[in-house]
């Protein structure tokens, strides 16, 4: 977080003020993007539910209980369109995934040797099930504490402790694997 | 690399940074232009604009009503309203009258 005072550009936003809420746009892009990108797995689709996110946002601001942090309820917004996205995508006939995800998907044993670090944890994070991804996305690489992503998710804090547990295994893996080539 | 056990209940920075970097998406900047670009298509309900003062008008009426019983409760405000009471009266021996007014008041026993 910058110097800026995210809880003041929220209620300038709520009054109206499309810049204060263009500059909470500014702040938040690179996380909901990450997070829509984490439930679609496609860059495009990532960026339509994230901008979906924030043009809900910006309609619901008048809504936001400036006592709350405003990340985490921008967040729920963003996951919540991208599911929605997803959703509609499924409807839709089958379209090819980005095409790393889509090769993890059908041959998850393929060669792992020519990705570069990037390429293999988006390999494994395609291999889990969504809530999964969210969890540690949203843990490790996000620092939500686990009580806000239940929250966010609307599943039991002891759901995220254990969906976090089975996330980090597989991502793990893969980190070993980089290290031990790295090693070599 | 990651020496933090699965069971840890604090994030990983090491799987975390990985994570970040795996998932960031190229052209924040225009991305970014082109949601501010759009937010002005998207009006705001009037039940949402006037949602949007809500707060503020929490936070302005507290205060009135807070400087209202501030002032109702201030010693000098209740002193200076009250009536000062016939015992009180009598019992000021310095007050002019007061031998006077006790006198009278004994007489017609």
């Amino acid at each position: 977080m910058t110097g800026v005072d995210e809880t003041e550009l929220a209620a300038r936003a709520a009054s109206g003020s499309e810049e204060a809420f263009g500059e909470l746009v500014a702040l938040h892009a690179p996380m909901a993007r990450r997070v829509a990108y984490t439930i679609l797995e496609d860059q495009e689709d990532a960026d339509d539910a994230a901008q979906e996110g924030f043009l809900s946002a910006w309609q619901a601001i008048g809504r936001y209980d400036p006592k709350r942090a405003f990340r985490p309820w921008l967040m729920q917004i963003v996951v919540n369109a991208a599911r929605d996205l997803r959703r509609r995508r499924r409807v839709r006939a089958a379209e090819p995934l980005d095409n790393v995800a889509a090769a993890a998907r059908d041959d998850p044993a393929r060669d792992m040797g020519a990705m570069d670090l990037g390429e293999k944890l988006n390999a494994a994070l395609a291999t889990l099930p969504e809530r999964q991804r969210l969890a540690v996305v949203l843990f490790d690489a996000e620092g939500y504490p686990q009580a806000e992503i239940a929250k966010m998710l609307g599943i039991p804090e002891g759901t995220v402790k254990s969906d976090v547990f089975h996330g980090r295994r597989a991502l793990r893996k893969v980190l070993e694997s980089v290290k031990e080539e790295w090693d070599e | 690399m990651s020496d933090l056990s699965p069971f840890d209940a604090m994030p990983d920075p090491v799987l975390g940074a990985a994570l970040r970097d795996a998932l960031t998406l190229p052209h924040d900047g225009a991305f970014v232009a082109r949601v501010r670009a759009r937010l002005g298509s998207r009006d705001r309900g009037w039940d949402d604009v006037l949602a949007g003062w809500f707060w503020q008008g929490l936070v302005a009426a507290s205060l009135v009503a807070f400087m209202a019983g501030w002032a109702a409760m201030s010693p000098g405000t209740v002193m200076g309203e009250l009536p000062e009471s016939v015992g009180a009266q009598l019992l000021d021996g310095a007050r002019p009258g007061s031998d006077l007014l006790l006198t009278a008041m004994a007489g017609n026993r």
